[in-house]
């Protein structure tokens, strides 16, 4: 490990690794690169995944033979446990994000579209993508068995009245919600997704190979995030800079969204 | 050999009452050495052993098991290792973090554990099983309080790690002749299958003093944790797919059917358990028409309520 990172802890065969790559010569560590090295070592055992890669010496000279055939899978190193924690806050704080913002575009379209009907496929448009948006995050907490917020209810009941409330009020203060919301969930998902970028570039620097599942994982959050300031583009094009008094709403909105974020990932 | 039907079992008052207990006229006061037949040496005697003798047994180290078989017998308990917090995230990819016992631990634990039958959750089967795993008696001392609770972590995790194992047996068993199974057949038939373990364990006899032990106010936490722990492992086994507040409710509702059946367990005489199994079928089934008497009434309520926000739009209310 390059530098220590106050969120992941190193477990014990990390430690282990460390200190058998410690008792390397020096030039034999620098030598052996990252992509050959687990080539031999995977040979040798055949069921240890959280061996060192880097604990062969002789990667150089198999390296030729290596080349006619396809390299074996390099090993894949187990989450610690702040790691998981990490993953499972971030995908319950996700799908309550993605179920709140299906009930406020539930909530405001009646009072929305009774005004301004134009805006019906607007308003259909974007919460088929939210809708689509928490079946993605419902099968992935079901497939990696996370534990759903415990506050779903509350959330399901507040997010119902913030969306009927701003749709009340016009359609410049139901947008102003809408560009508060998305923009709080913009920045969210890009520090979920930097946060996984480290993790996935710490794995490949130490030499394993990382899961289709965390690659997939970050693809998904950046076709979400994407998305989602997809819909911060609509509402502030619908005059959302236009509510009175807009930094009041977005002020209160996103102070509110920040909470209900800082809760979900403990509770 | 087990005691049958007494509700609070010697080991149990032992360590509820502590010093208060009395010392039974035929038993010394230290610690008794029960399998008088299997060794000559008492255990009192076995920790003044003087240093200079070339004795094979060492101090606890990171060490290989001696023979001994591990729980399960046929398998090693990490097939498929289930969550260790209620908050961990199970990837497919990459493989499981190391479980929640140490090497040593596991291998010290796994000795004990083929003691618990004879000797119950005590330190006497803790320091048998030191033996046979090739350390000295006094080992155990290591883990908190003397390793009794780990004792019995070790089975709650040993028997939790081994169902994953069983489910290929239960739906095979199942897809033989019948449609594929329910979920909910599917929770029945894992349930069983942990309670068969408890019999397969040959723990059902000294399962009341591991929960004297476990309800003690200090245990309390990781008795529960453990429980919530098995709900969910076999829930998940069982396929079930929610993701909403019905995650914690079916979870709760599975925790206190198994609490009441592994306690049913305890006292039941029938061959084969078989009155465990009907208790169990009933309190599945009280379960499952008390979760479906919510759902109509949660239906009722939303169908009027949408009904009603309807009427109202309809007459011009700017709702």
């Amino acid at each position: 490990m390059a530098s220590p990172r106050p969120l992941w802890q190193p477990l014990r065969h990390c430690q282990r690794s460390l200190l058998a790559q410690a008792q390397q010569p020096l030039q034999a560590r620098f030598l052996s690169s990252t992509t050959p090295a687990p080539a031999s070592l995977a040979a040798a055992s055949s069921s240890s995944s959280n061996a060192n890669p880097n604990t062969s010496n002789t990667s150089n000279t198999s390296n030729a033979q290596q080349q006619q055939q396809p390299p074996p899978p390099k090993p894949k190193k187990p989450l610690t446990p702040a790691q998981q924690a990490f993953l499972s806050s971030a995908l319950r704080v996700n799908q309550a994000g993605e179920l709140a913002a299906t009930l406020i575009y539930t909530a405001q379209t009646p009072p929305l579209v009774a005004r301004e009907p134009h805006l019906r496929p607007l308003m259909r448009h974007m919460y088929e993508q939210e809708a689509g948006h928490l079946s993605t995050f419902n099968t992935l907490i079901a497939k990696h068995r996370v534990r759903p917020t415990a506050l779903y209810p509350l959330w399901s009941v507040m997010a119902t009245g913030l969306g009927w409330t701003t749709a009340v009020m016009g359609r410049e203060a139901a947008m102003a919600c809408t560009e508060a919301v998305e923009t709080e969930i913009g920045g969210h998902y890009n520090s979920q997704i930097r946060a996984l970028l480290e993790m996935v570039g710490e794995w490949e620097a130490e030499g394993y190979e990382v899961g289709g599942e965390f690659r997939e994982l970050i693809g998904t959050l950046r076709r979400i995030r994407d998305e989602e300031l997809e819909h911060l583009d609509h509402a502030v094009e619908h005059d959302a800079k236009k509510a009175e008094p807009h930094w009041l709403l977005t002020g209160v909105i996103r102070a509110g969204c920040r909470g209900a974020i800082w809760v979900s990932e403990r509770v | 050999m087990p005691r049958p039907g007494i509700s609070c079992s010697d080991g149990a008052r032992r360590v509820l009452l502590g010093p208060l207990w009395p010392a039974a006229p035929s038993r010394p006061a230290t610690l008794p050495s029960r399998a008088a037949t299997a060794s000559t040496r008492t255990i009192t005697t076995s920790t003044n052993r003087p240093e200079t003798h070339h004795h094979h047994r060492q101090p606890l180290q990171p060490l290989q098991p001696q023979g001994r078989a591990q729980f399960p017998p046929s398998r090693k308990p990490t097939a498929a290792p289930p969550s260790h917090q209620a908050r961990s995230y199970h990837s497919h990819d990459h493989p499981p973090p190391p479980g929640p016992f140490t090497p040593a631990e596991a291998s010290l634990l796994s000795a004990a554990y083929a003691h618990v039958p004879a000797h119950g959750f005590t330190p006497e089967a803790l320091a048998l099983g030191a033996r046979d795993a090739g350390l000295l008696d006094i080992s155990p001392a290591v883990l908190p309080d003397g390793g009794v609770f780990a004792l019995i972590r070790w089975h709650l995790h040993a028997q939790r790690a081994a169902l994953a194992g069983k489910v290929g047996d239960i739906v095979a068993a199942a897809e033989g002749g019948a449609a594929v199974m329910t979920v909910g057949e599917k929770v029945e038939a894992l349930t069983w299958a942990r309670l068969r373990g408890n019999v397969e364990g040959g723990v059902v006899a000294r399962w009341q003093e591991a929960l004297a032990i476990m309800a003690q106010p200090s245990y309390i936490p990781a008795s529960v944790r453990e429980l919530a722990q098995l709900a969910d492992e076999i829930l998940y086994l069982a396929g079930d797919p929610s993701v909403d507040p019905s995650w914690y409710t079916k979870r709760a509702s599975l925790s206190a059917v198994y609490a009441a059946a592994e306690l049913f367990q305890t006292t039941d005489r029938s061959p084969e358990f078989r009155e465990t199994r009907a208790f169990l079928r009933r309190r599945l089934d009280e379960a499952a028409r008390a979760g479906g008497a919510v759902r109509s009434v949660g239906e009722w309520i939303g169908f009027n309520a949408g009904a009603a926000v309807n009427v109202l739009r309809s007459k011009g209310v700017r709702i």
